[in-house]
């Protein structure tokens, strides 16, 4: 008798196979353009005409250009602002509204309401909201007497708007803390209850050291996803202004890529991009083996 | 019938929490209902002079309806795709040797770290030689991966709570693959589902990049565009973008309150 041409796959090569399109999907649209991005860095290219090679010529112009340096401080500075208090706020809400009450799943929808708004559609009622003359913002810090700021037109004010904003879309931190909170082992709890804790001490001693490394967790997620996701509200709302005070390195790699065509710099400038965020995970890294947590492979999956 | 209404401090502290968190969307809602012609008030009133006119004009200036029919056809393409992709990826991670598990999870917080930007132009390049380029494909491409890893990890997490012996159980009664997925991962899974659903429609619903970048048509822009062509059209009247903003917040905002049960119950 022939053997058959195709033995049937064993369930084991069935189980990979599931896991083909996740694969592929990872190999076509991110391994494949980030290995080309690497490489177009030493060349110049337009998208049109061949790519010709300029070997470092690319970093060099992309380094010693002033609007570069001051796109790398507002990244920074836009990441270092918000994260901490979108990740300390998120954690607070969740507290709050830990466990039952009064309609509690309504309170728990409003809260994560705002971050249901589609991007652009936030950014523009944001520019409303922080009209320097016609904002709501603005008309109720004038009703209690306070001074009113030009937020995006001012190039003082329009970091502080753009962090502001970002406040209200916390909506992935806030169900991450909750569900966290949740694995908390009530009798843990119920320990400390015994043993005379008030509700302060509780919150200091046992719930935020337990919640500590979620925490961490989520500033570095948030840190990485910020440090991206800006770009569809900065677009929108300042455009990288007013005199480039809230320009970032995604508003310079689109123009320089897809305004300039200069494809290779736009490259360049992603490598900083690269170290940038490579550095933001050693720093949480560092602070989490420093720590002693989340080491573990089931924490890191949340 | 009598009505016992306890107010305590914590329901007064989550009511305020929670009005500031209503606020932006409360005053984007006010500004798309203010009459065109009236001039703005500049001191903090409430008027009750409210008009619907907006939503129509801005229905004349901006094809919303094509653009909104151009969102729906892309959520509902590349969400079933997503769950497909990122429930099958996490079910087959779920039952791999550990050491092979391992793996996938440092590949998939590797992609998860790679910045978005990062793959911009050279994504458009591989679109361009694929012939995806301008096409509904751009769009929804990333679905082939389960659109994040982020999304394989939650499912993955669901599907290892299940003991290994039902999965041995079900391969000894012959049940292939694609049967234990379906009959046993599925089911356990829903609640996963549900919310990966839910970020993924919100995902691809709020994407205003791959449209930016990848399609040239007018007319197969999806709704962020359509706002940023609005605000180009007219940039300071505030009734009409708020109006358009309202326009593309009105059906995510619908879907979640359906889904609003799902969060009530969570952790319960």
């Amino acid at each position: 008798m022939r053997k058959p041409r195709w033995r049937p796959l064993s369930y084991q090569q069935r189980l990979r196979l599931l896991l083909l399109p996740y694969l592929s999907g990872i190999l076509l649209l991110v391994a494949l353009p980030a290995l080309l991005a690497f490489g177009l860095a030493f060349f110049r290219y337009d998208g049109l005409s061949p790519p010709t090679w300029l070997g470092t010529l690319n970093f060099i112009f992309v380094t010693t250009d002033e609007l570069f340096l001051l796109s790398v401080q507002n990244s920074l500075a836009l990441v270092i602002l918000p994260v901490p208090l979108r990740v300390f706020g998120a954690f607070l809400l969740a507290v709050l509204l830990r466990r039952n009450g009064r309609f509690l799943g309504w309170f728990r929808a409003s809260v994560y309401l705002p971050s249901i708004v589609p991007t652009a559609a936030y950014a523009l009622a944001w520019l409303w909201i922080l009209n320097p003359l016609f904002g709501p913002v603005n008309l109720l810090l004038q009703a209690v007497g306070l001074a009113t700021p030009g937020w995006f037109a001012d190039s003082q004010w329009a970091k502080p708007g753009l962090v502001l904003l970002s406040l209200w879309q916390i909506g992935e931190g806030f169900l991450v803390c909750l569900a966290a909170l949740q694995d908390i082992p009530a009798a843990v709890e119920e320990a400390a209850l015994v043993d005379g804790a008030n509700r302060t001490q509780r919150f200091f001693y046992l719930t935020l050291p337990l919640m500590a490394p979620i925490l961490l967790l989520l500033a570095f997620r948030d840190a990485v996803v910020t440090l991206q996701e800006s770009f569809t509200t900065i677009f929108l709302t300042t455009g990288g202004g007013p005199y480039y005070a809230t320009f970032t390195l995604p508003m310079l790699i689109y123009e320089q890529g897809f305004g300039l065509l200069l494809f290779g710099a736009a490259s360049a400038a992603l490598w900083v991009l690269y170290a940038l965020t490579g550095l933001i995970v050693l720093a949480l890294y560092a602070i989490a083996r420093q720590w002693q947590i989340g080491t573990t492979e089931e924490t890191f999956v949340l | 019938m009598s009505f016992r209404f306890r107010l305590s401090w914590r329901l007064v502290i989550r009511l305020l929490v929670t009005a500031v968190f209503l606020l932006p969307l409360f005053w984007m809602l006010t500004a798309a209902l203010h009459p065109q012609g009236r001039p703005l008030p500049t001191t903090l009133t409430v008027s009750l002079d409210f008009t619907l006119d907006n939503f129509g004009r801005v229905l004349e200036l901006v094809p919303m309806g094509r653009y909104t029919l151009n969102s729906l056809v892309v959520v509902l393409l590349a969400v079933p795709l997503t769950l497909l992709t990122s429930s099958w990826a996490g079910f087959g991670m779920a039952q791999l040797p550990t050491a092979s598990q391992r793996r996938w999870i440092v590949l998939s917080l590797a992609v998860l770290m790679v910045p978005s930007v990062a793959l911009w132009s050279t994504r458009f390049f591989i679109y361009a030689w694929l012939g995806w380029y301008n096409t509904i494909l751009a769009l929804i491409a990333p679905a082939i991966m389960g659109t994040s890893p982020f999304f394989v990890l939650m499912f993955y997490r669901a599907f290892r709570r299940i003991p290994t012996a039902i999965y041995e159980a079900a391969r000894l009664e012959g049940a292939g693959v694609l049967a234990s997925w379906w009959q046993i991962g599925v089911p356990i899974a829903r609640p996963t589902a549900v919310g990966v659903a839910l970020l993924t429609f919100i995902l691809y619903w709020s994407d205003f990049v791959s449209p930016l970048l990848y399609l040239r048509s007018q007319s197969r822009y999806t709704l962020p565009i359509a706002l940023q062509l609005l605000q180009q059209l007219t940039p300071s009247q505030w009734a009409l973008l708020m109006a358009g903003a309202v326009l593309a917040t009105v059906i995510p905002v619908m879907l979640f309150l359906l889904l609003q049960p799902y969060f009530a119950r969570l952790g319960n």
